[in-house]
């Protein structure tokens, strides 16, 4: 699903060059849930952020659902973000002044779903997320669990091949943490592809295999719990 | 979509209520504005659109050189004009309404009336009702009438062949017309009585008595039309009284000058007339222009307003806007939603602009003297010009602006601090510190010209003298004065009365009628200031030199003249007293020299004057038209009516007693700039209000941007004053630049303006300086009371967040 070959990602100011991934390869397949983690600075936000396209790579080659993605244009990258891509921040990032049914109806507007067809898919993942009853209701007033729920549900409401979580549990009690898990282990049990980043090795406990990142670059990878040492260039 | 958007709007207008209105209002005084300007514009640029020879009729006036363009011509021209290849017809006429009573069976109606040539109608086709216009002015006898007239005197029934009475005649209407627009002569009858005075005057080449029209067949080539009427002044006029006066052609011209024939297109002759020629008058260009001016900065203001009000709401509205990105938001979708809340803003503006418009629209046309409406299809076309306008310069910049947000910058949350889009604000501060420095200087400037006029010493004093217009019976010059004295003679048994007197001419307006004469090798075009014994003393005008004419000298009513400052000097003539004029081939001594002293208005030059007992010369009383009476102030009331009662029942029982003070007379003279003064200032403190609104919303917005700033220095120990200090100074700078700006075309402008005015006042520094303390005043005012604010808060809530 996902194949990342030498993909190197630099910064540069005036007067310094960072290298913010250096030379990283990575390969994720249908259907599994892979966790990145590392100290702040490492990265990892910045492989996802690409991964997501919302961030331009300096080389190397991104290749997602076998089409590459280095050098295409910003609106073939939007185009391709919207079809294929559900979001999932450690803030959640629901617009404030729409309810959450507005949000979750959102990405099926741009996607240009007939009206009917969207309060349909709107209500079902509302229902499946355990939200009916907070869809008229504005995100402020939900709690951060339920908030964080929105935010999966309007991550899913376009049935993407890959959900990407940016520390979802970041600003959540560990009850709600912990329901936001549950939640994402779920749909990995239904078949979502999901990648996220995190900083909780209990968070990454849920998922099949964690990536640890170091200064851009891939450190080891652990299995199932089962650390496997992997050397990297 | 839609929905989506309408949403988003509605959520931004309910928790910003206070800047929403600030926007709008902003927004509908601009487009309110802008829609008087336009309504009065059209209004304006109405007139004559209707007349279908416009484009070919012209009227003729005469440039006598000295500032003196006259609309008036003489009546020999009209047997040579039939010579000229490009006229098609002429038509000579009064270029003014005579306002006199008409009568039908007893029934009187004081009309505005037209005398004119048989051609009239072919000039000014207006539609007939009744009759055709071939033939409504055939002869003497026939008239035609305005649709309103005949309502008058007949209600419904038929006007055609009906006689009305008018001048001792009894007149045949043989036609009603109903005039479709706005026409330079709109009058309620016309009649063609010139004939016998043409036929009078048609060697008087002098005698400048006479409205004329032309129709030509090609209208672009009327300069060669100006070039042979000049030629038949020359050919016919110049040269032989050259030879008369014993010149060369050049001495003559040298001494006389010689006319200038200026012919001006109908189409045009409303708003850049220089020589008016119709009794509707001119449109006030200048005055329009300003206005039309003033209203495209007004609304350039509140324009910027909502770029700035909306770009620095903008970063706090990124979040949404990067959160749409991601999912999937295009950028031309990002600027269709912001474009549609600029549409959904400028509506809302015009709505309110039109309520403004309709509520002060009664105001504004007393303030015009005029009746403007809110119709008509090409005012709705250019409201919704200015709303396509509106929403192009107001939502486009800020549509594109927050479309270009960087999606990772947003979600990253160190964008709020961004400086993105900062340059631009500030720069639309300082251009509103401009054009708000511009509008105090401004209205600080007319105010003192307008305060200059209405307290300049005029050299007369009008207060409780009243001028009665006098509508004489008789015609032979002893008759006119035996009955002018006997009727001052009435007027002085009035208790109240204290003085009683009368001159050929109008304060406000000019003598009735001048004359030339040549001294020192100059021709003097004089103001014949025929009056009576006591006129001068009435009016407290002073003698520079000399006596003032008295009926002590038997030879003050025979050979004994005035003149004025002016004449004076452009007769060169150190000591005029003792000096004899060849006034018309009558010889006078001057013995007095009067103080200049204002007829016209404050804002004209003074014109040379002679001034002359009524009996000096044989035909000054039938100049006779007005008294001038003293009234004492304590009955004002009371005597002036006994003076109507003497007037409509022993003096002139036909016509309606008019009457006028000389003061506020004269007054009106200004009164177009005194309302230019009063609508600067109501423009002033529209442009100043809009522009603190920019300010404040704008200084609030940059401040919340650095509550965290405030917060960090704060818990390091700043003192308010310090924090007020690091809030303020950046307004300070961009309101002084602002201001500098400004100073060169205000200067420029103003001093332009002042033009208009022979007596002017120059510009001092002293306008600058109050604009730019006014203008920094309310600037340190609105940020200080926002900054202050600031620092009150509570430092937690901004260290914790983030």
């Amino acid at each position: 699903m996902i194949k990342i070959e030498n993909l190197s990602k630099v910064f540069s100011t005036e007067e310094v060059e960072t290298k913010a991934l250096n030379e990283v390869s990575l390969q994720i397949k249908q259907g599994e849930f892979v966790t990145i983690m590392g100290a702040s600075g490492c990265g990892k936000s910045t492989l996802l952020n690409i991964i997501g396209l919302l961030d331009n790579v300096s080389g190397g080659s991104y290749k997602l659902l076998d089409k590459e993605i280095n050098g295409l244009k910003e609106s073939e990258r939007a185009k391709i973000r919207k079809e294929n891509i559900g979001f999932v921040f450690q803030n959640f990032n629901l617009i404030d002044e729409l309810s959450v049914y507005d949000n979750i109806e959102l990405p099926l507007i741009y996607n240009n779903v007939p009206a009917g067809e969207r309060r349909k898919k709107v209500e079902a993942i509302a229902e499946r997320l355990a939200i009916s009853h907070r869809l008229k209701h504005f995100p402020q007033q939900l709690s951060g669990g339920q908030q964080q729920r929105a935010a999966v549900a309007r991550a899913l409401v376009n049935d993407p091949k890959i959900i990407l979580a940016d520390e979802p549990t970041g600003n959540l009690d560990s009850k709600n943490g912990n329901e936001v898990m549950e939640l994402l282990t779920d749909l990995h049990a239904n078949g979502a592809t999901i990648l996220m980043v995190t900083h909780s090795d209990y968070d990454a406990s849920f998922s099949q295999r964690t990536i640890l990142m170091k200064d851009g670059m891939i450190l080891s990878e652990q299995q199932n719990s089962r650390k496997v040492d992997v050397f990297v260039g | 979509m839609f929905n989506n958007w309408l949403k988003i709007f509605l959520y931004q207008i309910k928790n910003n209520k206070f800047f929403t209105l600030l926007n709008l209002l902003g927004l509908s005084m601009g487009i309110a504005g802008l829609v008087f300007a336009i309504l009065y514009w059209n209004d304006e640029h109405e007139y004559n659109a209707w007349n279908p020879e416009k484009e070919r009729v012209f009227s003729v006036s005469n440039d006598l050189g000295k500032d003196m363009i006259w609309a008036s011509n003489i009546a020999p021209l009209q047997k040579y004009l039939k010579g000229i290849p490009n006229v098609e017809s002429y038509c000579y006429l009064n270029n003014w309404y005579q306002n006199e009573m008409v009568e039908y069976s007893g029934k009187k109606e004081q009309l505005k009336i037209t005398n004119a040539q048989s051609t009239f109608f072919s000039f000014f086709p207006f539609r007939f009702i009744e009759g055709d216009a071939n033939n409504a002015l055939k002869d003497d006898t026939s008239i035609a009438i305005s649709e309103k007239t005949a309502q008058k005197f007949f209600g419904t029934e038929k006007a055609l062949g009906r006689q009305l009475k008018y001048a001792d005649k009894i007149l045949v209407v043989r036609g009603v017309y109903r005039i479709p627009g706005k026409s330079s002569f709109a009058p309620e009858m016309v009649v063609n009585m010139l004939a016998p005075r043409l036929k009078q005057d048609e060697e008087e080449w002098g005698n400048y008595g006479y409205g004329l029209l032309l129709k030509l067949k090609d209208p672009a080539a009327s300069h060669e039309v100006e070039k042979a009427i000049e030629g038949l002044y020359y050919e016919y006029r110049t040269k032989p009284w050259a030879k008369n006066d014993g010149l060369s052609i050049e001495e003559f011209i040298k001494v006389n000058g010689s006319a200038k024939v200026i012919l001006e297109q109908l189409a045009t002759s409303r708003l850049h007339s220089v020589a008016g020629g119709y009794p509707e008058g001119n449109g006030n260009y200048l005055f329009l222009a300003i206005m039309a001016a003033l209203s495209i900065l007004i609304i350039v203001l509140s324009i910027v307003n909502y770029v700035n009000l909306t770009t620095a709401n903008a970063i706090k509205r990124a979040k949404e806007v990067g959160v749409r990105k991601i999912l999937g938001a295009t950028k031309a979708n990002i600027v269709r939603q912001f474009i549609f809340e600029a549409v959904a803003t400028t509506l809302i503006g015009v709505v309110i602009a039109l309520v403004i418009v309709e509520l002060v629209l009664p105001f504004y046309n007393n303030f015009l003297q005029k009746t403007l409406v809110l119709s008509s299809n090409q005012f709705y076309l250019q409201l919704i010009a200015i709303f396509i306008i509106v929403v192009i310069a107001a939502g486009i910049f800020p549509a594109v602006y927050v479309a270009n947000f960087e999606t990772l910058n947003v979600l990253k949350g160190n964008f709020s601090r961004s400086k993105s889009g900062i340059w631009l604000r500030n720069g639309m501060l300082i251009l509103q510190f401009a054009i708000a420095s511009f509008f105090i200087t401004g209205s600080y400037v007319v105010y003192q010209q307008v305060n200059y006029m209405s307290t300049k010493d005029l050299g007369f004093k009008g207060e409780q003298i009243v001028q009665v217009n006098y509508i004489r019976k008789d015609t032979e010059p002893k008759q006119i004065l035996a009955r002018y004295n006997a009727v001052k003679q009435e007027l002085l048994k009035i208790k109240g009365v204290q003085a009683v007197s009368s001159g050929a001419f109008t304060f406000g307006s000019y003598a009735t009628s001048t004359s030339g004469y040549n001294y020192n090798d100059t021709r003097v075009q004089a103001q014949n200031m025929a009056m009576d014994f006591g006129m001068l003393e009435m009016m407290q005008i002073k003698m520079a030199k000399g006596r003032m004419l008295s009926d002590k000298y038997a030879s003050d009513t025979i050979s004994n003249m005035l003149i004025n400052e002016v004449a004076m000097n452009m007769m060169k003539e150190k000591d005029p007293i003792g000096k004899v004029i060849n006034w018309n081939d009558q010889q006078l001594k001057i013995v007095g020299v009067v103080k200049d002293f204002h007829v016209s208005s404050p804002q004209t030059t003074i014109p040379p004057m002679s001034f002359f007992h009524y009996k000096t010369v044989e035909w000054f009383p039938e100049m006779l038209d007005k008294f001038y009476i003293k009234l004492d102030a304590d009955t004002t009331e009371a005597t002036m009516a006994e003076i109507e009662k003497l007037w409509t029942t022993k003096v002139n029982t036909e016509n309606p007693f008019s009457y006028d003070f000389v003061d506020k007379g004269f007054a009106r003279t200004y009164e177009s700039y005194v309302k230019q003064r009063n609508l600067f200032s109501l423009l002033n403190a529209v442009v100043i209000i809009i522009a603190l609104f920019g300010l404040f919303a704008l200084a609030s917005y940059s401040i919340e941007r650095r509550m965290k700033d405030i917060a960090i220095r704060k818990t390091l120990g700043a003192q308010t004053k310090a924090l007020l200090t690091e809030l303020s100074k950046q307004y300070i700078v961009f309101c002084i630049i602002g201001f500098l700006i400004a100073f060169v075309p205000a200067w420029l402008l103003l001093n332009k303006w002042l033009d208009n005015f022979a007596f002017r006042i120059t510009i001092s520094a002293i306008p600058f300086i109050v604009g730019f303390v006014v203008l920094m005043a309310l600037t340190l005012t609105v940020v200080l009371s926002r900054a202050y604010m600031a620092t009150r808060v509570n430092v937690l809530k901004y260290l914790k967040y983030e």
